[in-house]
């Protein structure tokens, strides 16, 4: 599966990422909770990979691991770097990984937590300069006042304190951050959940002109799928830890092959009035990552599920170009995707 | 049927007298909830949704006041049925705690934060049915079992002595629910319901919030920020924007036909699902301005993409009625 | 394309500029905590009670009249000779009346009684007892004292020994109010170290710390002082008994501070800001030191005003068990030591006086400490 396509920038190979639960006076290590188990994807250069799936499934982990926040527990992450060299993230350590963590940024879902109160903008935007030492003096500040006039803030402010910005002002410094060492791979989590629903669509709008002038190549995490829909080249669907299907967003929002991805689609509220007969209700809640059903993990929600699901988990497999399902039942169902408008 | 309106507020206004100004939260909110009805809220974050709704039940902290308007109350056979003004109330009034959780219940988007986390949910149900319904300890459990059934939570008589901790988002809104529901209340709030949940747990709770609603006749008042959730959910919907109703109009006649430019561009600003990628969203310029500088005249009008000028920013204009039935507060549809 | 981004640039909430909005959106962390200090009237109040307070330990002997240890044996238990002013022609100005001494036939104890026809006048700037001005100048300048130097003027009263009680209590801020800074310090470098290393590494070194905190924090702490104090060697000299003293409290102190810092690290590495500092490629001493420490210096300070009215405290109740600090030394709690009987609080109820000094010390630092940790984090939403 290592394809050595030119054009694909980030792959990841059976990723895993285990958090140890310890419990008790010794600190002992009782269980694991499998926030990522076994997951392989590619990101193509300059494309956008849209990461959908509900709270706790380990989006948020992923990329992580990725922007090696978190050492994961197996797998690799091949990113080929700017001189076209292929190098294995998961490996690296210390020195080498400073190197990437220019390459590699950032944006954070929560734009308040993700700004230091006590920094003004000018040295949040500035701090990466300063770690990597690109640039100096009357520079940085230059190339400071540069970055905010791309994200559409005014260079004149950044000598405020983040208090005196709203959230879509605060996420514009997020993204000017990440964007100031000039980066090819941003991890974008959630960067629009915590906004108003009239500023999403300014910052969509500017991550979208952002892609397209700096070639940039996007993880965008979300659990909204109008907004993964709209910015999405492929969409990857995750559940409990595992990825359980992957398309290039048309085909997967049209006809959706995992029984998870329908559910999902059709949970959407849709803004047409009462127009939505035949809506899929799962029973119970979201599997435990600690400790996960046998065979598929949707099998006790699924509303197709067979014997066969409750015993053997399905694997990953390709059922078409670029298509991807883990479902027993792929080529057999026939599920409903949304209506196109 | 009765005709005349369950809840009517006309003019509401309710302002927070910080020591860096005053917050005009709420600032002109006209509603109508009919029987057996559902009515939206719709508005961003800090327009005063959930002051309207605290000013109904009477709960607004205390920097704040109703300031004025009326809310009148159709009281329920049971208990007189007569019309009561509740904004003429006081806070900690016999007849308020009469209604709050008996005639109006409520439940809010944070579980957590109305529900006591050193009680079991068995005990707070018990208790809230107990409060406003003159039967025994055993009567109260057996009711409490029943609702949590009703809300489709399994196994309710092990449920009855969990805490809140112990369930999960989507289990402690639908406990939420059933203490709410568990003394036939004619009038449900529901500020914020499922923003905090997954989006196939929030379709599990609105689905649940129309059954029950089928089953009880109640109304609801729904309050969310989700456009979508709205077109599902409710039959009337009336728009905010900085503390003021801007528009009111039938479900079908909003999404259909906004009147209001700040409703079309809410709506234009919206990805939607199933509408593929079609180049740039259409965003609202600009932002919310913040609550102590409200702008002169309409205050929508900074953001507005029709704005007359010389009109727009002068004086406020008033929310006039349509033919079609609803409601805008916008100058281009004057008489 | 995105030069066409001015369509989408905000009207920032600044646009309506006020003046007062401008200055709060370029205020660096201690300036909002400031202006959020100065709204808690009585932790202002108490601040400049408190400035006070050392500025009269600063320059306590200037401020003190008499040599705190001059004894004087004509005038055992002298009652406070209340001030009077007259400043007419030919008047002496400020002065106190003298005390004639007349012997108890029954009790057989001398009393004295406050005689109005001996007038003493005091003087400011006078000279008397030499010492010297902040431990360089060596002066024998005061603010004030009797015109002759040789007359009583006691205006709190004297000791079993015919000391002046006022300047002893002057003196005594010295050491009770240093005590407590001192403590402080050396369980906020203890604090620090080990909470830092508790809350930023966690694991095993979390445990270890955290199970000796417990220990410590278990032990009652009368017994343990008691215990060490007893254990010092009587011949050791003044300043080394108030050196280990300091140890000893700071020994007990360094756990509640420990305790704040380690929520800190624990709740601040979670942050989003951190970890975002961490994927700029920040080492670990540039996120510790630029990124984290910032915010909560402001908690530690306030943490520290309400440490220290528990070390004044602990002193002043060592030392008036006589476990503490000892003669020759002036402490509050050393003062105190001399109202431990009924006889002479019957009758010498001014000696009692040090103990309103202690109160009004540990209030004040109290009020001042609630007044910073509610403003600590100007940055609540
Ligand atoms: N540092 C950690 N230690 C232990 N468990 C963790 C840690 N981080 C995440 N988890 C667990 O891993 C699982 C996946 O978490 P993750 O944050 O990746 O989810 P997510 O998909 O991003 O969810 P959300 O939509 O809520 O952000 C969760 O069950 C979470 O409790
Ligand atoms: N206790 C309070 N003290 C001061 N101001 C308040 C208080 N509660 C609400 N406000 C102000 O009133 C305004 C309206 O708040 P409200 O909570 O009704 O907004 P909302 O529409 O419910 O928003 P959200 O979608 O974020 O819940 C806001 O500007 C808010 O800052
Ligand atoms: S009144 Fe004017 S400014 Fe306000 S919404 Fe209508 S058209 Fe726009
Ligand atoms: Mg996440
Ligand atoms: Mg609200």
């Amino acid at each position: 599966m290592a394809d050595s396509s030119p054009n694909i920038l980030l792959s990841v190979e059976n990723l895993k990422m285990h958090f140890p639960i310890r419990k008790g006076f010794g600190r002992k290590i009782v269980g694991h909770v499998r926030a990522v188990d076994d997951v392989s994807f590619s990101v193509c250069c300059g494309e956008t990979l849209g990461l959908v799936g509900e709270s706790g499934c380990g989006k948020t982990t992923i990329g992580r691991c990725i922007l090696r926040a978190y050492d994961p527990t197996q797998g690799a992450i091949h990113y080929q770097n700017g001189r076209g060299q292929s190098v294995d993230l998961a490996q690296l350590q210390g020195k080498d990984l400073i190197s990437y963590r220019r390459e590699l940024r950032m944006i954070f879902q929560d734009p308040y937590s993700s700004l230091n109160p006590r920094m003004t903008v000018m040295d949040i935007v500035a701090e990466p300069l300063r770690i990597h030492r690109i640039a100096e003096g009357r520079e940085i500040e230059d190339r400071v006042a540069e970055t905010l006039r791309k994200v559409g803030l005014r260079p004149e402010y950044m000598r405020r304190y983040p208090h005196a910005f709203s959230g879509g002002q605060r996420q514009r410094i997020g993204i000017a951050r990440a964007l100031v060492l000039d980066p090819r791979l941003v991890v974008c989590d959630e960067p629009v959940s915590a906004l108003d629903v009239s500023v999403q669509a300014q910052i969509l709008n500017l991550l979208q002109d952002l892609q397209s002038e700096f070639n940039l190549t996007y993880l965008f995490i979300s659990h909204d799928l109008s907004v993964v829909e709209y910015l999405a080249n492929q969409v990857a669907v995750m559940y409990v830890g595992l990825l359980v299907e992957v398309a290039s967003t048309d085909e997967l929002f049209q006809s959706p092959k995992h029984p998870y991805t329908e559910a999902l689609l059709s949970a959407v509220p849709k803004t047409v009035p009462r127009r939505n007969p035949q809506r899929i209700i799962l029973k119970g809640d979201v599997a435990d990552p600690a400790n996960p059903p046998s065979g598929c993990y949707f099998h006790p929600r699924c509303p197709y599920a067979i014997d066969r699901c409750q015993t053997e988990a399905p694997a990953l497999r390709e059922i078409g170009p670029g298509r991807k399902v883990a479902c027993h039942l792929a080529e057999q169902l026939k599920l409903h995707g949304v209506e196109t408008s | 049927m009765n005709t005349s309106p369950l809840l009517e507020i006309s003019g509401l206004k309710t302002h927070f007298f910080l020591d860096e100004g005053t917050v005009k939260a709420v600032e002109g909110a006209d509603l109508m909830v009919q029987h057996g009805t559902t009515v939206g809220i719709v508005g961003e974050s800090g327009c005063g949704k959930s002051v309207t709704a605290y000013s109904i039940l009477q709960l607004v902290e205390s920097p704040g006041k109703i300031v004025a308007g009326k809310i009148l109350w159709q009281r329920p056979e049971a208990t007189g049925g007569d019309l009561l003004d509740l904004a003429a109330l006081k806070p900690n009034s016999r007849e308020i705690h009469a209604i709050r959780g008996g005639e109006i219940a409520m439940i809010f988007q944070e579980p957590l934060t109305s529900l006591s986390p050193i009680h079991t949910i068995g005990d707070q149900i018990v208790e809230a049915i107990r409060l406003h319904r003159p039967v025994s300890q055993e009567e109260a459990r057996r009711q409490a079992v029943q609702m949590l059934q009703r809300v489709g939570i399994p196994r309710p008589e092990e449920r009855l002595d969990n805490y809140p901790f112990q369930l999960s988002g989507g289990m402690r809104q639908r406990a939420m629910i059933a203490m709410a529901l568990s003394c036939h209340p004619s009038l449900l709030i529901a500020d914020e319901p499922t923003t905090a949940l997954d989006v196939t747990t929030q379709a599990q709770i609105l689905e649940l919030m129309s059954e029950l609603q089928n089953d009880f006749g109640m109304s609801i008042l729904l309050i969310t920020h989700n456009l979508g959730v709205v077109a599902e959910m409710c039959d009337q919907v009336v728009v905010m924007y900085l503390g003021q109703v801007v528009e009111q109009a039938d479900t079908v006649t909003l999404f259909n036909d906004p009147k209001h430019p700040y409703t079309q561009a809410l709506m234009r600003s919206i990805p939607k699902i199933g509408q593929r990628r079609r180049g740039r969203l259409d965003p609202i310029k600009g932002m919310v301005p913040d609550p102590y500088n409200r702008p002169h005249g309409c205050c929508f009008h900074p953001r507005c993409d029709k704005f007359v000028p010389g009109l727009c920013d002068q004086q406020e204009p008033p929310l006039r009625k349509l033919k079609s039935g609803g409601m805008v507060r916008c100058v281009l549809y004057g008489e | 394309m995105t030069t066409e981004a001015p369509q989408s640039i905000p009207t920032p909430r600044v646009e309506a500029p006020r003046e007062v909005e401008a200055q709060v959106f370029v205020a660096p962390q201690w300036k909002l905590v400031w202006w959020k200090f100065r709204k808690h009237k009585m932790a202002m109040v108490s601040g400049v009670i408190l400035i006070l307070i050392y500025l009269v330990a600063l320059f306590a002997d200037f401020l003190a009249p008499f040599d705190p240890g001059l004894t004087n044996s004509t005038y055992l238990y002298v009652p406070p000779q209340s001030i009077h002013a007259d400043f007419g022609e030919g008047k002496p100005g400020v002065y106190v009346y003298g005390v004639t001494s007349t012997v108890d036939p029954v009790a057989l104890r001398r009393e004295f009684t406050i005689d109005p026809s001996q007038v003493i006048p005091l003087k400011f700037w006078g000279r008397g007892w030499e010492y010297k001005l902040l431990g360089i100048f060596k002066t024998n300048l005061h603010l004030f004292g009797p015109a002759d130097p040789a007359q009583p003027a006691y205006l709190l009263g004297a000791d079993r020994l015919g000391r002046d009680l006022l300047s002893r209590m002057i003196m005594g801020t010295r050491i009770s109010m240093s005590i407590g800074l001192v403590g402080v310090f050396f369980s906020l470098v203890l604090g620090i170290f080990l909470g830092g290393i508790s809350g930023y590494y966690g694991g095993s070194w979390d445990q270890l710390i955290q199970r000796l905190i417990d220990f410590l924090r278990s032990i009652p702490s009368i017994p343990l002082w008691m215990g060490l104090a007893a254990a010092m060697p009587l011949q050791w000299p003044a300043q080394r008994v108030y050196f280990a003293i300091t140890v000893i409290l700071s020994l007990i102190g360094w756990t509640s501070l420990a305790r704040v810092v380690r929520g800190r690290f624990l709740s601040l590495r979670e942050e989003d800001f951190v970890t975002a500092a961490r994927l700029d490629g920040a080492s670990q001493p540039r996120i510790i030191f630029r990124h984290m420490l910032p915010a909560f210096t402001s908690h530690i300070i306030a943490s520290i005003t309400l440490a220290i009215p528990g070390m004044i405290l602990s002193e002043t109740s060592l030392s008036f068990l006589g476990l503490g600090l000892r003669e020759p030394v002036v402490s509050w709690g050393v003062l105190l030591q001399d109202a431990q009987d009924i006889r002479s609080i019957a009758t010498a109820p001014w000696l009692l006086i040090p103990a309103i000094a202690v109160v009004v010390s540990v209030l004040a630092l109290n009020f001042l400490g609630d007044g910073l940790r509610d403003a600590a984090d100007p940055y609540t939403r």
